[in-house]
């Protein structure tokens, strides 16, 4: 890393209605060139045009961004196709319960020098990040422990300059810096038992984050396209239909999961890989069964099987058909 | 005729299966079926299409399932408040309009849901079909309403009519389709928007019902001479497939406070005990002699041990399903983690050794309290053997899994009534005298006991002449207040039953409806509090017309490990 690239700035604007397909007249900032830390451009990724929106804000006017969503909707994703369409470098940091202040703030190594070994400081990714160009993106921020979260309270805002305690030292963000985070739950724990291991975030911190976007589940149609766009292989008409029908399963799964019924849901990711499944498999049940069934519960399963009836006309083998069809011995009881 | 046990438990579990899918397709989270109907909390929805009606007893399971897609579809493609705007208001004419609507929402089932739309037309077929064996197509409203609906359903949904009557319905259908055909048209084209075909529908309904005026006034002509002409209207009042509105007629849709059946709550409200000197609570151990106790306890054991139950087995599916996870205490010498100040000298004296973190353990605790509320009238003495083993197990593999447990019974202290009554014959009789009877509420262990201290007085389930009868709701409101006591996160009360509240001295001086009114009111209460989770299980009956959460057990089946696990987790499960 130069201070060439330290020293880089967009240089060009683009339109956001041709970049990424919303309606929205914003033209955003952009760099014009390529860079290692710029993500891979996904041709079929779709942009959630309310996400979009909040995420270019994030971008063209420096505000802090949070996306939040239940798993598997694309948060980190549409950080990343954002910002690999603006060739803006992109640093993501997953966050679990044990990165530490040293890992962010910067610690005192031992290094070579001179065929000495000398202790120098080492700067963290959050210094890194800060004196460049780089949007900086938080994963899974309700991982992070939320008495070590308190580093970047500052840098939350705007113009908070960073002090390095072990150096004396103030950074200034750079011009450009952008940070991001991605949450599966709004700061609250652990409420549906979905998420283990999420911590109770700090408000005052919460507080501090300029726009929360919220990612669920898309429409239908959309969510079939998604598919179709990753599976390019079910693109006919047959295959459509399929997907239709996958699709709607997947929605059945999500709203049982809100009615309580089961404990886990599918998401857009998991119909994904139901539909690369059905690639190897060559049947849907089969691949359903390998991909969702079995990550669910022994009690749940007759009511996922129940879903898969409504949807695809077809009885799970091995769930609860054998009883299901006894419904005939049962005539003229309660009469 | 009471259904064999094995019918009973396969019929709970399907509604079951059925209800968790409306709410599925709905994202209603409080739909559910109680007495074979669809309820939204505890009040009945106005679903009036007689294909609706699915018995979990009677009809085959891909019926059932049509049934509930139906009312599905009803409740997401229907607005309720527009719906009642449109309705017509005679009789025959409503009938009508909810069935067009009914076809309407079947008809929009969302693309890729094929196995919803199969099961909506085998619904609808063989409900086509047992109108068809029920003699009801003779008459002339038969036929007509018939032919009616088969040429809409048709022709809305797209689905060829039913083959067996097409030759039925030819001739009516002939003689109507001039004064229909450019409705269903409308019909038709006008699926997707509710009101537009609300009003065709209304009207077809207003001319069909004028067609078949004529018909009566041209049929009363000839008849008149025969004084016993049967009354042409009859098959819509005596037949079971037709709905009867009356009774469900405040029960409008998006329902009002108004829409809780009105008799059974003004009885609830009603209600009160006659006198409660008479009432008691005991430790069921002291009912029985000291000897005879131990005698019954061996023989429970031995039941228990020919069983051959892990204990142990069913102390982790309850820990499992009912304890949360918290920081308890150090686990010391781990590979990572927190350095462990005490071992410092340790690290000094020799590098190599690892392990000298210390973790935060995490243990689960039972934070709940679970209370067993046995019915001991009459009829259970026949299922005690496996109510004893039942709640004997579960309370020892919830002590283990370091749950609190109550073991309660109610029963009464006399038959008919007792003093009770007798002091309301001394005193003449005085009108609606409320609840007439000794309550004995029964503590066979408390929360303060130990299974061990308390394992003799369970034993005394099987001192027969205990079981009497039984006044439900003021049983599960004592075993509620004495669960709400405790402080626990969670807080569940099984009630062990095999039917409705009795009680003859009461049911006699007062309505038959008396004490199931009363049951219905205090579960609703605790629904609504949410204080305690009242859940019912069934020995050998279906227990879903008072219970919201229920499951029937099947007691000739034997009780094994696997089955109390079971038993385990739905009590656990999260409601």
């Amino acid at each position: 890393m130069t201070t060439e690239f330290m020293q880089r700035a967009p240089d060009k604007t683009m339109s956001a209605r041709e970049c990424f397909g919303i309606d929205s007249s914003l033209t955003v900032p952009a760099f014009s060139e390529r860079d290692d830390h710029v993500p891979d451009i996904d041709p079929a990724y779709r942009f959630n045009a309310e996400v979009t929106l909040a995420i270019l804000a994030g971008f063209m006017c420096n505000r802090r961004v949070m996306v939040q969503g239940l798993h598997g909707t694309g948060k980190s994703t549409h950080i990343e196709q954002v910002a690999a369409r603006l060739n803006w470098p992109c640093v993501r940091v997953n966050l679990d319960g044990h990165i530490s202040r040293l890992d962010l703030v910067g610690k005192d190594a031992i290094v070579l020098r001179d065929e000495r070994q000398i202790t120098e400081f080492q700067e963290g990714i959050v210094p890194w990040a800060l004196q460049r160009p780089v949007a900086l993106i938080f994963d899974e921020y309700d991982a992070g422990r939320p008495d070590v979260m308190f580093v970047i309270q500052r840098i939350l805002e705007r113009d908070g300059s960073f002090t390095l305690l072990d150096q004396n030292r103030v950074i200034r963000p750079h011009r450009y810096f952008r940070l991001f985070a991605t949450t599966n739950t709004i700061g609250l724990g652990n409420v549906n038992g979905l998420y283990h291991g999420t911590q109770l975030l700090n408000h005052a911190q919460m507080d501090r984050w300029n726009v929360v976007a919220t990612l669920n589940y898309l429409p239908r149609d959309e969510e079939v396209d998604i598919v179709l766009a990753r599976v390019p292989e079910m693109a006919d008409e047959a295959g459509r239909a399929l997907v239709q029908s996958m699709v709607g399963m997947a929605a059945l799964t999500r709203k049982g999961f809100a009615a309580g019924d089961l404990s886990t849901l599918m998401s857009p990711r998991t119909v994904i890989d139901w539909a690369e499944n059905c690639q190897i498999f060559r049947d849907p049940a089969l691949a359903f069964r390998l991909t969702f069934l079995n990550k669910c519960e022994e009690a749940e399963r007759a009511i996922v099987a129940e879903y898969y009836q409504r949807c695809f006309d077809v009885e799970l083998a091995g769930e609860p058909a054998a009883d299901a069809v006894s419904g005939a011995d049962d005539r003229g009881a309660r009469q | 005729m009471m259904p064999p046990p094995e019918a009973v438990s396969a019929a709970v579990r399907r509604e079951a299966l059925c209800a968790a899918v409306v709410r599925a397709l709905t994202g209603d989270a409080a739909l559910h079926y109680r007495g074979g109907r669809l309820c939204r909390q505890r009040r009945p929805l106005p679903l009036h299409a007689p294909h609706l009606h699915g018995n979990a007893y009677i009809d085959d399971f891909a019926s059932l399932r049509g049934a509930s897609d139906g009312a599905a579809a009803r409740l997401t493609h229907s607005d309720p408040a527009l719906h009642r705007l449109l309705s017509p208001e005679d009789r025959l004419e409503r009938l009508l309009f909810e069935l067009f609507e009914q076809v309407r929402c079947e008809a929009l089932a969302a693309p890729g849901m094929q196995g919803l739309a199969r099961n909506l037309r085998y619904r609808f077929e063989s409900w086509s079909r047992a109108y068809c064996r029920s003699g009801l197509i003779d008459g002339h409203l038969g036929i007509l309403v018939y032919t009616v609906l088969q040429v809409v359903w048709s022709r809305v949904t797209g689905w060829p009519v039913l083959a067996e009557s097409e030759g039925l319905i030819e001739a009516t259908r002939a003689g109507i389709a001039p004064h229909i055909g450019s409705a269903l048209a409308g019909l038709r084209r006008d699926r997707f928007d509710q009101r537009a075909y609300g009003e065709i529908g209304r009207d077809l309904a207003r001319r069909i019902a004028a067609m078949l005026e004529d018909a009566r006034a041209g049929s009363r002509l000839e008849d008149e001479a025969d004084a016993d002409a049967r009354d042409p209207d009859d098959p819509l009042t005596s037949f079971s497939l037709w709905v009867d509105f009356d009774d469900s007629d405040d029960l409008l849709p998006g329902g009002d406070a108004r829409a809780e059946g009105r008799a059974p709550f003004e009885a609830a409200r009603a209600y009160r005990a006659y006198t409660t000197q008479f009432d008691r609570e005991v430790r069921a151990g002291r009912l029985v002699r000291a000897a005879l106790l131990r005698e019954y306890r061996e023989q429970l054991d031995e039941r228990i041990a020919a069983r051959g139950i892990n204990v142990a087995r069913v102390a982790r599916a309850m820990q499992a399903a009912l304890a949360v996870p918290v920081r308890n205490g150090w686990s010391f010498g781990e590979e990572d983690g927190r350095i462990d100040g005490r071992r410092l000298a340790q690290i000094v004296s020799s590098p190599g050794e690892r392990r000298v973190f210390v973790q935060e353990r995490v243990r689960p605790r039972g934070d709940c309290v679970l209370g067993l509320l046995i019915d001991c009238s009459a009829s259970m003495k026949a299922h005690v053997d496996t109510v004893a083993m039942l709640v004997d197990t579960l309370t020892r593999a919830s002590e283990q899994a370091g749950l609190t447990t109550e073991v309660l019974g109610f029963t009464t202290g006399a038959w008919n009534g007792g003093r009770a009554r007798n002091e309301w014959l001394a005193q003449g009789r005085p009108p609606r005298p409320g609840r007439l009877n000794e309550l004995c509420h029964m503590v066979f262990k408390s929360a303060d006991d130990s299974w061990r201290r308390a394992r003799s007085d369970i034993a005394a389930l099987f001192k027969a002449d205990l079981f009497r009868e039984g006044v439900d709701g003021e049983a599960i409101e004592w075993a509620c207040t004495r669960l709400a006591a405790h402080q626990a996160a969670r807080r569940i009360l099984v009630v062990i039953s095999d039917g409705s509240p009795m009680d003859a001295a009461t049911v006699q001086a007062n309505d038959a409806r008396y004490l199931d009114a009363h049951l219905s009111e205090v579960l609703g209460r605790h629904e609504s509090l949410r204080d305690v989770d009242v859940i019912g299980l069934g020995v050998a009956r279906d227990l879903s017309v008072s219970f919201r959460h229920c499951l029937a057990l099947d007691p000739a089946a034997p009780l094994d490990t696997k089955r109390l696990i079971s038993l385990a987790q739905w009590i656990g499960a999260r409601r």
